[in-house]
């Protein structure tokens, strides 16, 4: 440590570390230093590593690690009651979003409810084949009682997936049309991608209260409109210039050409990428159960800290049947758009 | 399409000093071009792409301009600008006396709907409509009727020859087809000008024999002004009225293909028209001697005549003469010594030149 001592004493900096001496002891090795226990070292492979708590013992004009991790709270709580402020009210819709439609898929008679996603799985993929294979997957969970867990985690990945495609849409739209734009949020899109997925929750947690699903709607949301917002941009970036260019020569507007022209042609991508963003909020679903998210995830979470093996693994198994699932029908829908496009 | 009758017809597009250089700071090159700057030592001292230099063309009313030049020449370059899908660096573009480069960018889309219309090298049709919604791109753009929109689309599918295929999506036609679809869409746009980029390049070439007699039978009824680029001389010889030679960028002879073909102003051009059968491109009214009475003794032929035809007329005799007529007049008189010499003349001449 003397090492450190000598450096700061080379760079001139020993006033500027002795004015903030203070004579308070904060640790037993300082407390041992200062009853002159301390052994001095002088070997140079024992060199301690230059971290803020030993440079802090060297100079202490120097804030400790503790200090450090305490600004970035204190930094975060800082902003937190302006931030609230703003995105209470704003986020409060998605509250109600999840919670009435976890209510509406509970009370709803199950019957009508299979009824519905069996219409519904039809509707957008036209195969009978994928409508079997929810009505089996379903049923199977019904059987083996999981029927509420799938149908709440169902509700929660089609409202947060629903509503990562109406934002994430435009946003890849916008990002589309400005290089700048394009530069300033591929970093962030980066980021919420290789966040790992529990640091989400975090400031959260802080932000809004544990029993509210915002809390997890908005974790989910963040993970999953990554790759829609990427597909977006990325299809309407490849659509074919000499077409762009053909529409030009006969001089269509631009508003005609972004939805007659740049949208249809980028659809396909589009598409995968709404796919992508279904998985990615089904995956996140089961971590969001931390916060409280009902579904198969509690009943996985429930298996890990009861240490209650069938639980958790049953509860494992339907999540991905559900994962199965969802991707068939949106794979079908996605096959049926590539379809009609190229005809 | 080469016309006996050399009638000025008024201009319809014109280009003025049009320059174009590629790069950030584009006009700030201008002056290193005018003080002579090749298009070489503006790329290696100034990282900037000459791509047109001091271009002046005029176009007539109802001709076809064929702008010829081999690939890299700026050809594809220059017709981007008759309807701004290229910003000049400087220069002007008036059709029908307006400046087309001053116009703000509604009157300029404005002007792309209603005024011309373009024909491309890979067809660039709209993938995910019909043929027949192709065809009426310009009226659709144009917010007209749709019913009316879709008859005339149809007429003009029929007139290409692809009735029964409006139903169909482009990707299931043959090449020779999509660009027949390319043309009903120009066509169907109803302008008076119609711009064709490499239109048949990328068609094989009996298909494209097909396509420049296509257009050469429109062109007939229709009287459009049509800009053709392409890179082939057969091509550019068969169909233009006015030719214009690129090279790197620059005009190095424009006229009457006739006069190109049998005065080339450079070793440049006479490479290219050395290949040539020169026969089926000469007409008569080009080698003939001019006299309104002195008549040839085996009949009569008429002034657009290839030499080719007339060669086999005279069923092998070198001794016939003819009188030319164009219309009812006798305007002159060749013999089959004139055609002769005329087939081989280029080479003694540029020599000579050298």
């Amino acid at each position: 440590m003397i090492v450190f001592e000598t450096v700061f004493e080379m760079l001139g900096l020993r006033q500027w570390c002795n004015k903030a001496e203070s004579n308070e002891f904060s640790s037993v090795s300082d407390l041992m230093a200062k009853l002159g226990k301390a052994e001095i070292n002088q070997n140079f492979w024992d060199l301690p590593q230059p971290s803020l708590d030993t440079l802090n013992k060297a100079c202490s004009a120097i804030p400790r690690s503790r200090d450090f991790t305490a600004g970035v709270e204190q930094a975060f709580l800082n902003i937190k009651d302006p931030l609230k402020v703003v995105l209470d009210p704003l986020t409060q819709p998605l509250s109600w979003a999840i919670d009435g439609t976890l209510y509406a898929l509970v009370a709803l008679p199950w019957w009508i409810v299979m009824l519905g996603m069996m219409l519904f799985a039809y509707f957008v993929a036209r195969s009978v084949r994928v409508t079997l294979l929810v009505f089996s997957i379903l049923m199977f969970l019904t059987v083996i009682d999981h029927y509420e867990a799938a149908i709440q985690t169902l509700a929660i990945v089609f409202v947060c997936g629903f509503i990562s495609v109406l934002l994430g849409i435009p946003l890849g739209i916008a990002m589309s049309r400005s290089d700048p734009l394009q530069r300033t949020m591929l970093p962030v899109l980066d980021m919420l991608q290789t966040l790992p997925t529990f640091v989400y929750l975090i400031p959260l947690i802080f932000m809004f209260s544990v029993t509210e699903s915002k809390l997890y709607g908005i974790a989910i949301i963040g993970y999953a409109i990554v790759p829609v917002i990427r597909l977006t941009d990325l299809g309407i970036r490849l659509v074919d210039k000499d077409v762009l260019e053909a529409v030009d020569a006969f001089g269509m507007p631009a508003g005609q050409k972004l939805l007659g022209v740049k949208i249809p042609l980028a659809m396909p991508t589009i598409m995968a990428g709404i796919n992508q963003t279904i998985m990615m909020a089904l995956a996140m679903v089961v971590i969001a159960s931390l916060v409280s998210a009902p579904g198969l995830g509690e009943l996985v979470l429930q298996g890990i800290s009861r240490l209650e093996l069938g639980v958790g693994l049953v509860a494992g198994l339907g999540i991905v049947l559900l994962a199965i699932m969802i991707d068939r029908v949106s794979k079908a829908a996605l096959k049926r758009i590539n379809k009609v496009n190229s005809e | 399409m080469n016309s006996p009758n050399l009638a000025i017809a008024p201009i319809k597009l014109s280009v003025k000093n049009l320059y174009k250089v590629f790069g950030p700071s584009d006009k700030a090159m201008l002056p290193h071009i005018e003080a002579g700057m090749s298009k070489g030592d503006l790329l290696t001292k100034h990282q900037h792409v000459l791509a047109l230099n001091d271009i002046n063309v005029d176009m007539q009313e109802g001709k076809i301009t064929v702008i010829m030049g081999l690939s890299g020449s700026g050809k594809s370059t220059l017709i981007r600008h008759l309807n701004r899908l290229i910003e000049p660096t400087a220069g002007e573009v008036f059709l029908d006396g307006v400046d087309v480069t001053s116009l703000s960018l509604t009157e300029l889309q404005k002007l792309r709907q209603n005024n011309m219309s373009m024909v491309f090298q890979r067809f660039a049709l709209l993938p995910h409509w019909t043929v027949l919604e192709n065809a009426a791109t310009a009226k659709l753009v144009r917010g007209e009727q749709r019913k009316a929109t879709f008859d005339s689309a149809r007429r003009w599918l029929d007139r290409v020859g692809l009735a029964g295929y409006e139903d169909r999506h482009p990707n299931q036609l043959s090449g020779g087809m999509q660009q027949r679809v390319g043309i009903a869409r120009a066509l169907c746009a109803e302008a008076d000008v119609m711009l064709l980029d490499e239109a048949f390049s990328a068609l094989d070439p009996i298909i494209r024999t097909d396509m420049q007699s296509l257009l050469s039978e429109l062109q007939g009824e229709l009287k459009k002004t049509i800009i053709f680029i392409t890179h082939d001389l057969d091509e550019a010889l068969r169909l233009a009225d006015h030719l214009v030679i690129l090279q790197d960028g620059k005009i190095v002879q424009q006229g009457d293909p006739q006069q190109i073909v049998l005065k080339p102003a450079d070793s440049y051009i006479d490479n290219f028209v050395r290949d040539i059968n020169r026969a089926r491109v000469l007409r008569v009214r080009s080698v003939m001697q001019e006299s309104s009475n002195h008549g040839g003794e085996d009949g009569e032929v008429d002034a657009s005549d290839t030499l080719e035809s007339i060669i086999a007329k005279s069923d092998g005799e070198i001794g016939r003469s003819f009188t030319v007529v164009s219309g009812d007049k006798p305007v002159g008189y060749i013999d089959m010594h004139t055609i002769l010499r005329s087939l081989v003349a280029v080479k003694t001449e540029v020599s000579a030149g050298k």
